[in-house]
C-alpha cells in the first residue's frame, strides 16, 4: 500500500521505478539451460518415518560384513548395495539406498565414506565435484585416533575431490594420499579421483 | 553381529549421513563470484558442451573448483577452456558411444599428455566393457612420474591381457611404494604390472 | 492448490520444464527488482539466474503453507545483497556502458524515456544500498512492513525507519536539484 502523505517528487520516483525493465530476450532460455544441467532437487525428506520402521531394512551378507568390519574402502567403495556373492538373498533385498525411496530414482546414490588420517588438524573439510567445491558444505568429523572422516551419498561413477586441512600454517589443499590422482589441470594442485560403485572384487 | 545391531548401526549410519553434510552447497551460487567477462566466457563453454552434446557438469565443475580456490577470473576460463577442448577430444578418440565417465576420464588422460593413440587402442581391444578404470588408472600413474609410453603400453597389455578391474586399481599404491622405496617410476610400473595374471577372455580359451 | 505449489511438485517429481512456468511467472518483477537494486542489466541478469538457480536447488525446502513469491523474494534479495558486495569499481563502469547500449531504442512501445530511466536510476543508485532495499520493497514491490520483516530478516520499526530516510535523501536530491 502506497502511503498517502508522500512527496510528489518521491511518488514520481516510485511510479518511474514500477515501469517494467527489458532484460536480454534469451536470459530466461540460459536459466533454464542451467536448471537441465543441475540434479534435480531431491524430494522432501520423510526422513522419520523410514527411521522408524527398521523392519524394512535388510542387509546382505556381504553388507554386513563390511559394516561388521568396519571396512571403507579408502577411494574405492564396496557398495553397500552390492548382491550377495554367494548367492544367498534375502527374501526382500532392500539396501541402505533402495529403503531410502525419497532420493531422486534417476541416480541410485550410494554411501561413500571419505577419510583422513590428520591429528593435527583444527579442520578439515570435503571438497569434490559433488558438492561445488564449496569449502563448507561438508566439513569432516574427528574420530579419537585422528582420523577425520564424512559420509555422503555418491551418484555412481567418477568423481574428483580434494581435502581441505586447516593446522597451524594456515589452510591447504591437498588430495586423498590413498587414493587415484587426478591429473593437475592447471590449478597448481592435484585432485583424487574416485570411482563410484566399482567392485574392487578380484 | 547380531541382525538388530547391524540395524541399529545401518540406521545411525544413514542419519548421519542424510542430517549432516549436504551434498548442495548451501551458499550463494560459486560462478556468481566470478568477473563478467571470465564468467561470460565460462557460460559460453558451457553452452557450447551442451551443443556439442559433451558433458557439461565437468565444465561447470571445473569453474566451480576454480572459485573456490580462488584462482583469479581469466585462468580459471582458460583452464575451463582446456577441459571443454580435452573432452571434445576425448568424444572425438573414444567415439559417440563413450560414457560420460569414460569421457571425463579420457578427457583427463589426454590432459596428462597420454597420446590419444593409446585412447584408441584402448577402446579397440575388444573387451567390450567400459575403459573407465584404465584410462583413470593410467592418468594416475602418468602423474606420479611414470613415463606415458611405458604407462600406455603397459596399461593397454594388462587391459589386452583381461586384467580386471581391481589388479588394475592395486597397481597406484603399489608402484607409490616401490618409488618411495627408490624405484624409478616405470621400472616400478613394469614389475608390479608383470605380477598380474592374464586372464584371457573365455572366448580365446584354447579348448 | 496455488498455480505455484502445483507447479513446485510437478518439478520434485522430476518434471524439470515445469520450472520454466515458474520463471515465466516471476521473471519480469524479479527483474525489475534487481536492475533497480543493482543500478545495471548485466548485474540483474547475473543475479536473476543465481537467483532462479538457487531456487531449483532449494525447491524441496519450499513449504506450500508460504508464498512462492516472498520464498523467492528472499533468495533474490540476498543475491542482490551477495552481488552488489561483491561489484567493483572497474566493473560498474564496463557495464553501464551495456547498459545504456541494451536500454536503447525499443523502449518507444513501452512509452519510456530512456533518459528519465536513467535518472531514476541514477538517483536510487546513489542511496544506501539498505535504504534503497527498503524503499524498492516498501513502494515498488508494495509490500507490508510485516512481509518486508519477514523477507529481510529486519524488524519492522527499523525497516520503517530506512524507509523514512530513503524518503528523506531522494526529497534531499531533488531540492539541490531545483536549486542548481
Amino acid at each position: 500500500m502506497t502511503e498517502s502523505n508522500q512527496d510528489p517528487y518521491v511518488e514520481w520516483i516510485a511510479a518511474e521505478a514500477r515501469r517494467p525493465v527489458q532484460l536480454a530476450a534469451d536470459a530466461r532460455v540460459r536459466i533454464m539451460d542451467a536448471v537441465r544441467a543441475t540434479p534435480l532437487p531431491a524430494r522432501p525428506r520423510r526422513g522419520s518415518r523410514w527411521l522408524t520402521a527398521p523392519r524394512t531394512l535388510a542387509l546382505s551378507p556381504l553388507a554386513s560384513a563390511v559394516l561388521a568390519a568396519g571396512l571403507v574402502g579408502i577411494g574405492v567403495l564396496v557398495g553397500i548395495s552390492t548382491t550377495s556373492r554367494d548367492g544367498r538373498q534375502q527374501a526382500e533385498q532392500p539396501t541402505a539406498v533402495a529403503a531410502n525411496a525419497q532420493l531422486p530414482v534417476h541416480d541410485s546414490l550410494q554411501v561413500h565414506r571419505f577419510e583422513l588420517r590428520d591429528p593435527l588438524a583444527s579442520n578439515v573439510s570435503l571438497v569434490g565435484d559433488f558438492n561445488e567445491w564449496s569449502a563448507s558444505a561438508t566439513p569432516m568429523e574427528r574420530t579419537a585416533d585422528g582420523k577425520w572422516t564424512v559420509t555422503v551419498h555418491l551418484p555412481p561413477g567418477r568423481h574428483v575431490y580434494a581435502f581441505i586441512v586447516d593446522g597451524a600454517k594456515g589452510s591447504t589443499w591437498m588430495p586423498d594420499p590413498a587414493a587415484l590422482r587426478a591429473p593437475d589441470d592447471g590449478y597448481g594442485a592435484p585432485n583424487s579421483v574416485v570411482l563410484v560403485g566399482q567392485g574392487s572384487a578380484t | 553381529m547380531n541382525r538388530r545391531n547391524v540395524r541399529c548401526a545401518l540406521s545411525a549410519l544413514l542419519a548421519v549421513a542424510m542430517a549432516a553434510p549436504s551434498l548442495l552447497a548451501q551458499g550463494p551460487d560459486p560462478l556468481a563470484k566470478l568477473d563478467t567477462a571470465s564468467r561470460r566466457m565460462v557460460q559460453s563453454l558451457i553452452d557450447s558442451a551442451r551443443a556439442e552434446g559433451l558433458p557439461t557438469q565437468p565444465v561447470i565443475s571445473k569453474a566451480q573448483e576454480g572459485v573456490s580456490k580462488h584462482v583469479s577470473g581469466p585462468v580459471i576460463a582458460r583452464v575451463v577452456r582446456t577441459v571443454f577442448l580435452s573432452l571434445r577430444q576425448a568424444r572425438a578418440t573414444l567415439g559417440s558411444g563413450a560414457n560420460r565417465d569414460e569421457l571425463t576420464a579420457g578427457a583427463a588422460a589426454l590432459q596428462a599428455g597420454i597420446p590419444a593413440a593409446a585412447l584408441i587402442d584402448l577402446r579397440h581391444a575388444g573387451r567390450g566393457k567400459s575403459i573407465t578404470v584404465p584410462l583413470v588408472v593410467l592418468a594416475d600413474l602418468v602423474t606420479r612420474g611414470v613415463p606415458r609410453d611405458t604407462a600406455s603400453r603397459a596399461i593397454l597389455q594388462l587391459w589386452q591381457g583381461g586384467a580386471g578391474d581391481a589388479d588394475l586399481l592395486g597397481l597406484p599404491r603399489a608402484v607409490e611404494q616401490d618409488i618411495v622405496s627408490g624405484a624409478a617410476p616405470g621400472d616400478a610400473l613394469l614389475n608390479r604390472a608383470r605380477t598380474i595374471p592374464i586372464r584371457l577372455p573365455p572366448a580365446k580359451v584354447p579348448e | 492448490m496455488s498455480d505455484d505449489a502445483a507447479d513446485v511438485r510437478r518439478v520434485l517429481s522430476g518434471d524439470v520444464d515445469a520450472y520454466a512456468a515458474l520463471v515465466d511467472r516471476y521473471y519480469d518483477q524479479c527483474a525489475r527488482y534487481a536492475v533497480r537494486m543493482l543500478g545495471n542489466r548485466d548485474d540483474a541478469e547475473d543475479a536473476l539466474q543465481a537467483t532462479f538457480l538457487r531456487a531449483y536447488r532449494a525447491l524441496a525446502k519450499y513449504q506450500e503453507r508460504d508464498k512462492f513469491s516472498a520464498w523467492l523474494y528472499r533468495i533474490l534479495v540476498n543475491q542482490c545483497r551477495s552481488l552488489a558486495a561483491r561489484r567493483t569499481q572497474r566493473e560498474r563502469v564496463f557495464v553501464r556502458e551495456e547498459a545504456l547500449l541494451l536500454n536503447a531504442p525499443d523502449d518507444a512501445a513501452s512509452g519510456w524515456s530512456g533518459e528519465d530511466e536513467e535518472f531514476v536510476q541514477r538517483v536510487l543508485s546513489e542511496l544506501d544500498p539498505l535504504l534503497r532495499e527498503a524503499f524498492l520493497l516498501k513502494y515498488i514491490e508494495e509490500l507490508s512492513y510485516e512481509e518486508m520483516a519477514a523477507l529481510t530478516g529486519v524488524g519492522v520499526s527499523a525497516l520503517k525507519m530506512r524507509v523514512k530516510r530513503a524518503c528523506d535523501r531522494l526529497r534531499e536530491r531533488w531540492e539541490r536539484i531545483k536549486h542548481d
